[in-house]
């Protein structure tokens, strides 16, 4: 590399800017890349934090002595709480469930797995929509069992949060339990450790990096999604929803959004500054031998029955969701007129906003897989400073809240030089820039595997930089790419946190719509709805299944 | 050996699927011996491995510790401690977090603890690195750290499953010396796995050699590399001179043969081996016995002419393959400094020694004994 840029000086000197391009096309690539993910997440995030210190007069302090002595501080207070508990719950239900399908009984395995990650394909409020169905004051079990709960409020909000995002919990510290070498586990049952001391001594504190890691996304993802906490809060006061209302509420206040965002986003920070400095030089990633396929160690009673128990209890409550939710798509007032009806499955209004969504949903999953690949690249293959700031910043866009980077786009492309706002294009570019970490980092890992030296012969056998990455490099991330794709894909279909904020009557969003209905108590066309949203995403997911054979990627199977 | 081995590997199967990993593998281990298991990797020394410290089960047959069966008991009963190939350290605890592991498990005292762990960085020569991460120490020092975890507790046997394999090669053969010093100071009984034929020959009083799930050959390295059992363990162990050839005559009177080989008539010595008229066999020659010169023509019997073919230089030896009439001869001469090193196409004789190995072609069996 140093003698490229040697080459590369040399060229400037003579003046040939052709070679000079050639020699250093990673760098410059890696400028624009820097320069995108400047104007499209570094420039929002600051305009939402400046709001909030920039009133009409100037620098001030008083919409944050407004957030201490109006109610806002107890919203941030329940957010905290909310945050702190479907973390917990989520990452320890996930913890076991993994367990279970990493080191479990066999047969249990696979199905397991899968009813885990199948509310990846279903909007998360899903769970609002359920459990006021199910444990509502007319909901199915509240008449069945004549009882009398009261699902409004933390109760509800937690239990439909935790069932939203296990599956990214359970993704996270499943890779993190497959990838960690089963000889340590065996050398510890060999120096005589029982299976709890194992689990106590050994694989918890190595999974530690990947609970910190799991703990960001749901964390963010608890508190910013806030359809389930609109639709559950009841009195309840939380943070996403109350910026939600200042927002589109009668008396827009913008400043006011800013210093809520900045108590919504400090939490975040704290937990990504941890992960990313406390422990980015722990990665226990260890060097793995050959891969074991002797007999698993049988798991003792004591460990296997309370994480039966966990599991079985979070994969009920998401089959019964999605069946109840099912049957209220056909229903024509759930607890009330429980006939069938197909009033609200050929309700045309929505289906407007399915195809908008659809649209949207492609073309970010396509320019968001690319971007995070490109970033991929350059970060690992670049020799410029300042990679870590574009993998940091990339990564950024990814663990900022979606609320508050929806404001930020409002705010930021509000008036020129890019007038944005209202156009199909805003949508794709705020899920682009929020998801594009998740190509990066599947990139990422792809072409660590990769030696430099397969590259290098390509560029020694005569191909340029570009060629190589054409005809070498992209092969082998592809599949990352694929997975980049269907994240952004899927999560872009079903996310509302950011998307609320931008969506306009042109391009209607199918999640925007489902969460209205559902805040209006139409809960059977946002069922309806609801149902059909996860039909698409299921068949885009058969399609690309179907694919396989061509793309490389499989949905079933882990590279 | 037999009744007294400290360790009896009896008639163990395993399979997976349907890929029989083990097939009826025995084998007998004495107190204080280092055994190795030798055989190119996928013959299954490492599912062996496994099955004798208790982390898989073995489908049948059985393992024996001073004289009782141990297939049920667990492997923090049994007594046998295992080295992992990749050391297996555990990567959050600190050296000496690594070796007290076992120790702590066991509930020892403190003080205790801390003087058998002083006592094992003493003995691996790590005195002063305890309080070093796992990381921060180098791949030797690794390996050592994962030797004093396994012997902590004073195990009876002691496992290590191609334990040098991940070391480069300079370090490699410093470690054999130091894995022995170390073994035989402890007096531990030592079941050593490896896939590196010198390794296991220098290191081991006894070896078996494994292929494709059973035991070819056990004895100790002279047995094994003068008296290769079969063209298997023959191969295996570095000869690569093996002829074809057809008994024409024997001669008791002299105690030889003349055997008809692929290169032309060589008269042997038969050493003990009862060969009859007319019987296939295999005629081996180490490399390092064929002697070449410079002659006109082929002599008698057991001179072959030929040509160099190739020249490999490498240092202490040169290695020349040498063309007999079609046929390759693998030829080693030492000290090439003083003799001076041949040329590519030099006309040579080869002259194949009297005494050679000899196997029966039908059974690969060898020859001795009838």
């Amino acid at each position: 590399m140093a003698q490229a840029r040697a080459l590369g000086r040399a060229a400037w000197a003579r003046g040939n800017a052709a070679e000079f391009v050639q020699t250093h096309v990673v760098t410059i690539a890696g400028g624009l890349l820097f320069l995108l993910l400047a104007v499209f997440l570094l420039w929002p995030i600051s305009a939402v934090l400046v709001k909030g210190v920039y009133g009409p007069e100037g620098f001030t302090w008083r919409f944050y002595e407004r957030f201490f002595t109006a109610y806002y501080y107890r919203s941030f207070l329940n957010t905290l709480l909310l945050g702190v508990l479907t973390t917990s719950v989520c990452t320890t239900a996930g913890f076991c469930i993994a367990y279970l399908t990493t080191r479990g009984p066999r047969p249990l395995r696979s199905p397991l797995k899968w009813l885990t990650l199948l509310p990846l394909i279903a909007p998360p409020y899903i769970f609002a929509l359920s459990i006021i169905m199910l444990f509502g004051r007319r909901g199915f079990i509240t008449q069945l069992f004549n009882l009398d709960v009261q699902i409004f409020g933390f109760t509800g909000v937690v239990i439909a949060q935790t069932l939203a995002f296990l599956p990214l919990a359970y993704l996270i510290i499943e890779n993190m339990l497959t990838s960690l070498d089963s000889s340590l586990e065996d050398s510890a049952a060999n120096l005589g450790a029982s299976e709890g001391k194992i689990l106590r001594t050994i694989t918890l504190p190595l999974l530690v990096p990947g609970f910190l890691k799991g703990s960001l996304i749901v964390y963010v993802m608890a508190v910013s999604e806030f359809g389930n906490v609109a639709i559950l809060a009841g009195r309840t006061p939380f943070l996403a929803p109350d910026i939600y209302t200042i927002v589109t509420g009668i008396e827009t206040d913008f400043h006011m959004a800013g210093t809520l965002s900045v108590f919504l986003l400090l939490p975040v920070a704290i937990i990504f500054l941890v992960q990313n400095y406390f422990y980015k030089d722990r990665g226990y990633v260890t060097i793995s031998g050959k891969p074991s396929y002797a007999d698993p160690r049988r798991i003792g009673w004591l460990i296997l029955i309370p994480m039966m128990i966990v599991a079985s209890v979070a994969v009920a409550l998401v089959v019964l969701s999605f069946a109840v939710v099912a049957i209220g798509g056909f229903t024509r007032i759930v607890g009330i007129d429980n006939t069938f009806t197909l009033a609200h499955i050929v309700d045309w209004r929505a289906n407007h906003a399915l195809i908008s969504s659809l649209k949207v949903s492609l073309l970010a999953g396509l320019a968001g897989a690319a971007l995070g690949i490109l970033i991929a690249y350059v970060v690992v293959r670049g020799r410029f400073r300042g990679r870590a700031a574009v993998e940091g910043l990339c990564l950024a866009g990814f663990a900022v809240p979606g609320t508050v980077l929806g404001i930020g786009y409002l705010l930021a492309f509000n008036s020129p030089p890019l007038l944005l706002t209202g156009t199909m294009i805003i949508l794709v570019l705020n899920s682009v820039f929020r998801f594009a970490a998740v190509g990066m980092e599947a990139g990422m890992t792809k072409l660590q595997q990769l030696s430099i030296e397969v590259e290098e012969a390509s560029r020694n056998l005569g191909a340029s930089t570009p060629t190589t990455f054409r005809r070498v490099v992209l092969p082998i991330i592809f599949p990352a790419a694929m997975y980049g794709f269907i994240y952004v894909f899927m999560t872009t279909m079903v996310s509302l946190s950011a998307v609320v904020f931008l969506t306009s009557p042109a391009y209607p969003l199918v999640a925007v719509f489902i969460f209205q209905w559902a805040q209006y108590g139409y809960i059977g066309l946002a069922s309806a709805t609801t149902v059909k949203v996860i039909a698409i995403v299921a068949v885009c997911l058969a399609v690309i299944q179907a694919m396989s054979r061509w793309t490389g990627f499989s949905i079933t199977r882990r590279d | 050996m037999g009744n007294g081995a400290m360790l009896v590997i009896h008639d163990v199967h395993k399979s997976f699927g349907h890929v029989g990993a083990l097939r009826g593998v025995s084998a007998d281990i004495d107190k204080g011996e280092l055994i190795s298991f030798l055989g190119p990797s996928g013959c299954g020394k490492t599912t062996l491995m496994r099955i004798i410290c208790g982390l898989t089960k073995p489908d049948a047959g059985e393992i024996i510790l001073e004289g009782r069966v141990i297939n049920d008991v667990p492997p923090d009963r049994r007594g046998i401690q295992m080295c992992f190939q990749n050391y297996a350290l555990f990567p959050h605890l600190t050296v000496t977090g690594n070796i007290s592991y076992g120790l702590q498990v066991h509930r020892w005292r403190k003080d205790n603890i801390r003087a058998r762990v002083e006592e094992l960085l003493h003995l691996v020569q790590l005195g002063g690195l305890g309080d070093r991460r796992i990381d921060e120490i180098s791949g030797g020092q690794q390996q050592r750290v994962a030797l004093a975890r396994a012997l902590a507790l004073a195990p009876k046997v002691l496992l290590l499953d191609e334990p040098l394999s991940n070391l480069d090669a300079n370090l490699r053969v410093h470690m054999r010396a130091t894995l022995r010093e170390i073994q035989r100071k402890v007096n531990i009984t030592t079941i050593f796995v490896t896939h590196d034929q010198v390794e296991a020959m220098t290191m081991s009083d006894r070896l078996v050699v494994m292929n494709q799930g059973v035991v070819e050959q056990v004895g100790s390295p002279v047995e094994i590399y003068e008296k290769p059992r079969n063209e298997f363990v023959a191969k295996f162990i570095g000869y690569v001179n093996i002829l074809a050839g057809v008994v024409k005559d024997t001669s008791d009177a002299s105690g030889s043969a003349v055997i008809d080989t692929e290169l032309g008539e060589a008269e042997i010595a038969l050493g003990g081996s009862r060969l009859s008229r007319g019987e296939k066999i295999y005629v081996i020659i180490r490399p390092e016995a064929i002697r070449l010169e410079i002659r006109k023509s082929a002599g008698p019997m057991n001179f072959f002419a030929g040509s160099i073919r190739s020249v490999m230089y490498a240092g202490s030896t040169v290695k020349y393959t040498v063309d007999v009439g079609g046929k390759d001869l693998i030829v080693d001469e030492y000290d090439p400094t003083t003799h001076g090193i041949r040329r590519m196409g030099e006309r040579v004789v080869a002259e194949i020694p009297r005494s050679v190995h000899i196997l029966r072609a039908s059974s690969g069996a060898p020859a001795e004994g009838g």
